[in-house]
């Protein structure tokens, strides 16, 4: 019902748009272009600014963003909308819909797009990660719009009573640190357990730590990958957070309350939290906070994290000149102009290495330092087969399945490597329907 | 209103459809033989019927024939391609140890939502009758949850319980109640089953209320006067009388925990911790939904169906037998 409610609202709203755009369109033989997006709240209005300073920026089209909701409603409406042959001409997906999409023969690759365009875009100027997670066979499919980064966030001022003047930079460390900070009755919770886990303690670690998380180098190179992180150092990473929630160390907010929020007022120590939970720190906070890197293991060498976040997909079915206008604000959007504004307002990385210049020569990160974390962070070294991204299909379903088998860890109903077995096992059968879907298509 | 059926009704063959007698029990008056003295031949009954059917054409039949069709397929999320593949969709449900535990949440969820609905709501209703002063405000309170939205409902619930801020765990806590149902599968079930309970109190409570009304208070002062207690009095002689009523509450309950407790579920645990609330509505609802993996979610709604309808079915051939509709 509430979901009806909204969509209903959502609906109306475009038609208000529509309605108040259409005397204008007429007028100037404006071409509209539907963006579909997850976008809510603040970020939707920062969106909703990109749109009007793009149809300001030129006379030939109007671009007209909806908010559809969040990620899964937005997938979902948009798989609805092509069945009913009503989609709209962009959509912004998240990075777990990527082989769903790229598989879907219902999208248009940006590259391809925006080259056939003459689009100027240096292609190869995309931060490695971003480009390499979002890529099939050497060419983006799909264009970066919102990119993020684990970090570790923390608070200074219980790091400083402990006699520690920052995190450690390894997880056997970092843990001694947080459980003298207990000890020491500084703080009663030592990490605040981040909703998203799975990405930023798991996956991420498998990254940083260059484990393999799937065979066929996470799934880059074929359908028939098995996962393989029951194998991997995870084992030992999911057996030490199950002690810190065990000790206290660790705590998890639970449904009502926001995992943000036991860090920001100054309850828990540490957060391991996305970078782009820096709009609401830097209004919410109530402590002296800082953010540095992610741990790693003792004698490994730190490699780059891998991205979350979300891209836009230009799909098919839509008439040949709309495709102008949709290369047009593609191209806008990936402008570093843009996506120095978009960074900076927002917290999320900029997604190429000249925006990334542009804020620094600026002495953007000199005032904001923890803004260049992610960055570097995503930055570090070459990418590996292990750390370029993941390339599972129906990546959603083995994701919450993986979640699913933690919760049970949490709860002690399993052992950790029991439940990273089942977890594996249900994520194989989910890549098995998968490449039984697909046969033949990647 | 069960309650007022006619001595006609018992003698109604078992096999008569559970959606027929009932109908009837609804008290429309008059027989079978009557109303056709009066409709023969008349197209009027089926045009008026018209617009219900269409709805349930619309938003029943045909959704749940596609739901039919798409059980035996498997197909990618945008419909490009699609592979008929018999009945491995079910084959892959029953084989998983995560459906079965489902079911079992499932049952021990409806069971125990039930058995507190009812109870609850006849205490209250019960009750009723013996509040003397401020009798309308009591009713009011007692019906005020129906009017809140499930979802506001559940994120009241979870906000309430949550582990770290809310003020009725920090109660159970000064108890010495080890709470927190992020953590404890238990804690969590309890949880959603409470809720859920509340919130379909009233829905009860108007029911049993309005029964007990019709219970003659002739009856009700005669045993008072031969010496019963309240309690003997609403087990002995009110109990027996708004029968039709509780197995027809019973019935609605198990179809409310089936289907409509998915709001709740999803604002209080998401189905988590571990499963541990994971009904099999909430699943037809991720698997489809979140995780775009249609057949097995049409599946899945094909066996929920089957499941309510089996234990519907079940229901009426034993339970109503001890029924009395007679009194």
């Amino acid at each position: 019902m509430e979901r009806t409610r909204r969509t209903l609202f959502g609906g109306l709203l475009a038609l208000g748009l529509m309605t108040g755009l259409a005397a204008p369109s007429v007028a100037q033989q404006r071409t509209e272009i539907q963006f579909w997006h997850a976008m809510g709240g603040v970020l939707g209005e920062r969106v909703d600014e990109i749109v009007s300073r793009y149809n300001a920026s030129q006379a030939k089209y109007t671009v007209v963003a909806t908010n559809k909701g969040n990620y899964d409603e937005v997938i979902n409406g948009t798989i609805a909308a092509y069945r009913a042959k009503k989609a709209p001409h962009l959509v912004q997906i998240y990075e777990r819909g990527f082989m769903t999409m790229l598989l879907s023969d219902a999208i248009v690759p940006v590259q391809d797009l925006l080259t056939e365009k003459k689009k100027q875009i240096d292609w190869a100027d995309f931060i490695k990660p971003v480009a390499s997670y979002y890529q099939y066979k050497g060419k983006l499919m799909t264009m970066p719009f919102n990119s993020s980064a684990p970090i570790l966030w923390y608070n200074k001022e219980h790091f400083e009573k402990a006699g520690y003047s920052a995190p450690a930079e390894t997880w056997q460390e970092l843990e001694k640190q947080l459980y003298a900070i207990k000890s020491k009755g500084i703080a009663d919770c030592g990490s605040s357990l981040a909703g998203d886990f799975f990405w930023s303690l798991i996956e991420n670690y498998s990254t940083v730590n260059d484990q393999p998380f799937g065979t066929r180098a996470n799934g880059y190179d074929g359908l028939d990958t098995v996962f393989v992180y029951n194998k991997t150092k995870v084992v030992q990473q999911v057996t030490r957070l199950k002690k810190w929630i065990d000790d206290g160390i660790m705590q998890i907010a639970g449904q009502g309350l926001s995992p943000e929020q036991l860090y920001t007022s100054g309850k828990c120590s540490t957060f391991f939290a996305s970078t782009a939970a820096h709009g609401s720190v830097e209004r919410n906070a109530k402590i002296k906070w800082s953010a540095t890197y992610l741990p790693w293991e003792e004698g490994t060498t730190p490699r780059n994290s891998s991205i979350g976040g979300a891209t836009i997909w230009a799909l098919k079915g839509q008439k040949a000149e709309d495709y102008d206008g949709v290369a047009d604000f593609l191209a806008f959007v990936a402008s570093p102009d843009l996506q120095v504004w978009w960074s900076k307002v927002t917290g999320y990385v900029p997604i190429t290495n000249k925006a990334y210049q542009v804020a620094k020569a600026e002495g953007y990160y000199k005032e904001n330092p923890t803004r260049e974390i992610a960055i570097l962070q995503l930055n570090r070294g070459t990418p590996t087969a292990n750390s370029q991204g993941f390339h599972f299909g129906n990546y959603t379903q083995s994701t919450f399945a993986l979640r699913q088998e933690m919760e049970a860890v949490w709860a002690g109903k399993k052992k950790p490597q029991e439940a990273l077995d089942d977890a594996v096992r249900r994520g194989n059968e989910i890549l098995r329907q998968f490449e039984k879907i697909y046969a033949g298509k990647y | 209103m069960q309650a007022s059926t006619s001595l006609a009704e018992k003698s109604l063959p078992a096999a008569v459809p559970a959606t027929s007698r009932r109908r009837r029990a609804a008290g429309a008056g008059g027989t079978a033989g009557l109303k056709r003295a009066h409709y023969r031949n008349s197209r009027l009954p089926l045009l008026l019927l018209l617009p219900q059917l269409l709805i349930l054409l619309l938003f029943f039949f045909i959704p749940a024939v596609r739901a039919l069709v798409q059980a035996f397929v498997i197909t990618d999320p945008f419909g490009n391609s699609v592979q008929f593949v018999w009945f491995d969709n079910f084959r892959a449900l029953l084989a998983s140890p995560e459906y079965r535990d489902s079911i079992w949440v499932t049952v021990w969820f409806t069971l125990t939502q039930n058995v507190l609905t009812i109870g609850v709501a006849g205490l209250l209703a019960f009750a009723t009758d013996r509040v003397i002063r401020g009798r309308g405000l009591y009713r009011s309170v007692v019906l005020l949850p129906y009017a809140i939205a499930p979802v506001i409902a559940g994120i009241l619930w979870a906000f309430l319980f949550n582990a770290h801020v809310g003020p009725l765990a920090y109660v159970l806590k000064a108890l010495g109640i080890a709470w927190d149902p992020s953590l404890s599968g238990f804690d969590a079930f309890m949880l959603v089953t409470v809720a859920a309970a509340w919130k379909h109190i009233c829905y009860d409570y108007i029911f049993l209320v309005a029964a007990l009304l019709a219970v003659p208070p002739s009856l009700l002062e005669a045993a008072a006067v031969d010496g019963a207690g309240p309690g003997l009095r609403f087990y002995k002689i009110a109990l027996p009388m708004i029968g039709p009523t509780v197995f027809f509450l019973v019935v609605m309950n198990f179809v409310y925990g089936f289907f409509e407790t998915f709001a709740i579920v999803d604002a209080v645990t998401r189905g988590g911790p571990g499963g541990a609330t994971m009904i099999l509505v909430y699943k037809v609802y991720q698997d489809g939904f979140v995780h775009i993996d249609l057949g097995s979610s049409a599946a899945q709604s094909v066996l929920l169906m089957i499941f309510a309808v089996a234990l519907t079915l079940l229901q009426f051939r034993y339970v109503e037998r001890n029924v009395n509709y007679d009194v």
